[in-house]
């Protein structure tokens, strides 16, 4: 239970706000960041703890496509479908990664390694095709560079080959 | 008011007022979804556009407020080709399959479809298609056919507070769900179904069973609280198909309760008597009308040489009609005899009435629901107003959540969010008290008054001795003693009472919380001392709300079938009242005495009454065994039930005569408001049942002293020579003013009699530990006598569970759906549980509904004054099994 573990940092989120339920999108990150995915118990816990019905909470869990409502892998790979990837092949990485892994968009490998998602625009455009993996990003994707942040994730839990996101102008020395 | 003129037509229009509105009342329709006039505006479906000059882009009428000088177009080309748009996008989606959908023939879509789209569509690609999901019993979704509008959303917090919807998704793929693929739990009012403009939320009840033209329709009332909503009864070949309401019918409005919306299969239940039944050698079998009416009128005759009139008694039950009750007195009085006639309205709304018309001299509130939407501060004690009254519920929830009333309550239950109403949540204040203890806290808000110099001015120089009685009663209470007794602060009482003395309009409502437990009668009189203390009497749109709970438990005391009332209600021995009667009926009023549902039974059981005709009524089946109803009616020597079911004590009777229902017959009710409404025969008398009234008519006959009418209009028609308020059915309500002369006498001498008694804060009995105390109360889902005979209302609840708070179970080492023992020294009853936040530790509670067995538990009380029976709670022990 959220409540009991986190007792103070939930009262710090809740005094932020002057309309309880504000609280909202704090408490679902921290349910997510404690499971992986936002619960059903979390749900109700939240509704509780805001004095909202469950179903207000679930609304806005399915409202946001960062907020999980199935428990996911160890890595969240979720790859950019917006115009400025697609024009740079987005959809041919998507189809090289459900190649690699074996799954569709919103399933999970069987060992339980690796989700993959489709997602709106992650501002990254100008360094496109790109992926998130939990909270990295990797840019300027190949499917040789994707094959490569696969076996490093597995093998070591990261990848060197992570980077930004950059903020303007970028880095020198950034492409590679 | 501001001037604009809308497709060339002048029009005026308050300020504030929407555009769409604006039109609507100038006849002209513009198309729409998102847009009821019941919700705050959301424009997300873009349907209703209009032009409006020199603003350069089309605007949404249903946002737009009017504006002087304004000069709108609702059928330009450019606003035809953005209907054509926005159909169009609709159109990509929504299914082809009218031929299969339970909304053609009533769809905004179709009609909108029909008016401004081509037969073809330019979008070649797939629809969109949302796998299928069981969503409840009661309510079907399809969501492929949902326009997104999210009205039934809205609706669903906005008017009911329940906020059960939730649209999951985002864009195009947005479907209406509960909570993520658990089956609908909520109030079931049937409103999403309502206000679906599409066919995307129907009701299962009916699915697939008809097309609007085929259905006829009866606007009547419905019979499941005393709120009195008008409801449409569609019918197809006799059968009942559906219940709806219209927007803007009716005191209701256009919402429904559960009772209301999926409760009207009851009329129509299988094991409805068709036949009158005779009993011979100890079993009732089928007789015709004729053997069964002889039998009756003949032994009525013999008893009546042996024993005499005062050997009879008379009970009826308030789901009659008007007509109903006003002919059973009046059958009693003059075919019988006798004044021994008590009615349903004794198990509680008679303590309303009596402390009324005690106080104020009026039987009916001086309030309307219009009062209670436009109060600045309300308080409520002893009632979840949603459970027993769902409508004055909204009206509730309108005061403060549109109006920003201030709410006060005072009720066993706890504030806890949930997707069922609990008025508690939206209270400034509440004070959650065991149900033995609201008299504590309202005695602790007037010692408030007192203290705080809260005391009208008016009143203190009108009545000084009536303010100083009280104020030296009040002073007599010790703050420490209240506030142990209460739990909670005189800070609190004080906070509260304040609010409420300062209110510009302050209304207080009474529950069956306190109408139905001990001391009722006289912390209803408490409650009129509040109002008066705080000058909140007396002016328009402030009083007293007692809430009847059955649909006509104000016509049966208006209509004189209580032990005390003429009909009028007049006083059994005011004399003025009885000439005028007897003048009226042209024969002499019985000079015996009334005797109330208690003391009838008992005396049926020292074999005083030897016979009893009982009208709907259930005493075995609504009395706790301790009242042994069942030994006393079992005594008499001829017990007549006229009833639409073979009851508890139809099941005892000599003679069942089958009675029709609601539906099947015109007269008319009484609300808790005291607005009289009409009902209409929606269909034929089910098998050879006949109105109640006709029954006893035909007795009368038999009888040698005919009391006959054509049908139920003349009734009426005798009704209102004689009892006041009776005249245009179904006109907006027009509360009566309290009697000043009345009024004054109160002040004067009439609060001292019982002053010392409803003043004592009486220590409560302390409870012991490990005990509980059992409460037996209305549930949302069921009222009245028929609600369990309905198919809808038995899927949503259909056993008696024990709602228990969390702590307590823990404690007792068990969970929802585990079972209990409860069990006290009369007896014990074993239940499944189910855990409520909103039930505070110590409390345990059962639905009335289901209570057979825990009615073994109950003990009865009466009221000193009223001679209410009191039988809802008990103190018991609950074990594990």
């Amino acid at each position: 239970m959220l409540q009991e573990k986190y007792k103070t940092e939930i009262d710090e989120i809740l005094s932020r706000y002057p309309v309880r339920r504000s609280a909202m999108l704090p408490l679902l990150t921290m349910a997510q960041r404690e499971e992986g995915y936002v619960s059903e118990a979390a749900m109700k816990e939240i509704a509780s703890i805001l004095r909202v019905t469950p179903p207000q909470v679930y609304e806005t869990v399915t409202f946001y496509t960062m907020l999980n409502l199935k428990p996911i892998g160890t890595f969240h790979i979720q790859v950019c479908k917006s115009l400025m990837c697609a024009l740079v092949g987005s959809d041919s990485l998507l189809v090289w990664l459900q190649a690699r892994l074996g799954i569709k968009p919103g399933e999970t490998t069987p060992d339980r390694l690796f989700t993959l998602s489709t997602v709106e625009c992650l501002a990254s455009c100008g360094t496109g095709p790109m992926m998130q993996v939990n909270d990295d990003y990797y840019e300027r994707l190949t499917e040789e560079k994707v094959d490569r942040i696969l076996a490093d994730l597995k093998r070591d839990g990261t990848s060197p080959l992570k980077s930004g996101p950059f903020i303007l102008p970028e880095p020198e020395g950034a492409h590679g | 008011m501001v001037k604009l003129t809308i497709d060339g037509v002048p029009i005026t229009a308050p300020k504030g007022t929407l555009v769409i509105e604006a039109a609507r009342q100038a006849g002209i329709m513009i198309p729409h979804f998102c847009y009821h006039p019941k919700l705050k505006w959301d424009a997300n479906c873009r349907m209703c556009l209009v032009e409006i000059e020199r603003v350069p882009k089309l605007q949404t009428s249903c946002s737009t407020p009017v504006a002087e000088g304004m000069v709108v177009r609702t059928a330009t080309t450019a606003v035809t080709q953005a209907h054509k748009s926005v159909l169009e996008f609709i159109l990509a989606n929504h299914p082809l399959d009218c031929p299969v959908c339970d909304q053609g023939g009533r769809c905004d879509l179709q009609d909108f479809s029909h008016e401004y789209t081509p037969t073809t569509s330019r979008f070649i690609e797939v629809k969109r298609i949302f796998p299928k999901e069981y969503f409840s019993a009661l309510i079907e979704t399809q969501m492929n056919r949902c326009v997104q509008c999210l009205r039934c959303v809205r609706y669903c917090d906005e008017v009911m507070d329940v906020k059960a919807l939730a649209p999951a998704g985002r864009g195009t793929m947005t479907e209406i769900k509960h909570f993520t693929h658990h089956e609908l739990d909520c109030e079931f009012c049937g409103g999403c179904v309502q206000i679906c403009p599409v066919g995307a939320i129907t009701s299962r009840l009916s699915m697939y069973e008809y097309r609007p033209w085929m259905l006829k329709r009866a606007d009547t009332i419905c019979t499941y609280c005393g709120d009195g909503c008008q409801i449409t009864i569609q019918t197809k070949e006799n059968k009942l198909i559906e219940v709806n309401t219209a927007h803007g019918a009716g005191r209701n409005n256009g919402d429904l309760c559960a009772r209301g919306f999926f409760g009207y299969h009851a009329s129509t239940h299988p094991d409805r008597l068709q036949h009158p039944l005779v009993r011979r050698n100890g079993e009732l079998v089928q007789a015709t009308w004729e053997e069964a009416l002889g039998f009756v009128a003949e032994t009525c005759i013999r008893l009546k040489m042996e024993h005499g009139a005062e050997a009879f008694a008379g009970l009826i039950a308030s789901r009659c009609t008007n007509e109903d009750l006003y002919v059973f007195q009046k059958f009693m009085r003059l075919a019988i005899g006798t004044n021994r006639i008590d009615s349903s309205a004794r198990y509680g709304q008679i303590n309303g009435v009596r402390a009324l018309r005690r106080v104020q001299g009026t039987h009916r509130w001086a309030v309307t629901f219009e009062d209670i939407v436009a109060a600045d501060a309300l308080l409520l004690v002893g009632t979840n107003i949603t459970e027993t009254n769902p409508i004055t519920g909204l009206k509730v929830k309108e005061a403060v959540k549109k109006r920003t009333a201030t709410l006060l309550t005072v009720d066993a239950l706890v504030p806890a969010v949930g997707t069922i109403s609990n008025i508690a949540n939206l209270a400034a204040h509440h004070f959650p008290v065991h149900p033995d203890r609201f008299g504590h806290v309202v005695l602790g808000l007037i010692k408030a008054v007192v203290e705080d110099g809260l005391v009208d001015q008016a009143l203190a120089h009108r009545a000084p001795a009536y303010v100083q009685a009280i104020g030296d009663a009040v002073q007599a209470l010790s703050w420490p003693a209240l506030e142990s007794a209460t739990g909670t602060t005189s800070g609190a009482l004080r906070e509260a009472a304040r609010i409420f003395a300062r209110a510009a309009r302050g209304v207080v409502l009474v529950g069956q919380g306190v109408l139905r437990s001990p001391g009722g009668y006289g912390l209803t009189t408490n409650l009129l001392d509040l109002l008066l203390l705080t000058g909140q009497h007396g002016r328009p749109g402030c009083g007293l709300a007692p809430l009847a709970e059955e649909n006509n438990d104000q016509g049966a005391v208006e209509m004189g079938t209580v032990a005390e009332y003429l009909p009028g209600p007049c006083d059994l021995n005011d004399p003025t009242a009885r000439e005028r009667i007897a003048g009226l009926w042209k024969e002499e009023l019985p000079k015996g005495p009334g005797r109330t549902l208690t003391e009838t039974l008992e005396e049926a059981r020292t074999g005083k009454v030897k016979a009893m005709f009982v009208v709907g009524e259930n005493p075995v089946g609504s009395l706790p065994h301790a009242a042994r109803a069942k030994d006393a009616l079992a005594q008499l020597e001829l017990l007549v039930c006229q009833e639409l079911f073979l009851t508890e004590t139809a099941a005892l009777a000599h003679v069942v005569l089958p009675a029709c229902s609601y539906a099947e017959k015109d007269g008319s009710f009484t609300n808790t408001e005291g607005l009289v409404q009409p009902v209409r025969r929606a269909i034929e008398p089910i098998g050879e049942s006949r109105p109640d009234w006709e029954i006893l008519s035909a007795l009368s006959v038999l009888m040698g002293y005919p009391i006959e009418y054509g049908d139920a209009k003349e009734i009426l028609k005798e009704i209102r020579s004689l009892i006041p308020g009776y005249g245009l059915l179904g006109a907006g309500p027009n509360p009566p003013r309290p009697d000043e002369a009345v009024v004054s006498r109160y002040l004067r001498e009439g609060y001292a009699e019982d002053l010392a008694n409803r003043y004592a804060a009486t220590q409560p009995t302390e409870k012991r530990t490990g005990h509980f105390t059992l409460l037996v109360t209305q549930s949302l889902f069921h009222s009245g006598k028929f609600s369990t005979r309905s198919t809808g209302l038995l899927e949503i609840q259909n056993t008696g569970v024990l709602g228990l708070n969390p702590a307590d179970a823990a404690r007792l080492g068990v969970t929802d759906g585990d079972r209990v023992r409860v069990s006290n020294t009369l007896g014990e009853l074993t239940a499944p549980i189910k855990l409520l936040e909103r039930i505070p530790e110590g409390l345990a509670v059962f639905p009335e509904h289901f209570d057979e067995e825990a009615r073994r538990l109950l003990g009865v009380s009466t009221d000193p004054q009223t001679r209410v029976p009191y039988c809802k709670s008990a103190q018991v022990v609950i074990e594990k099994l």
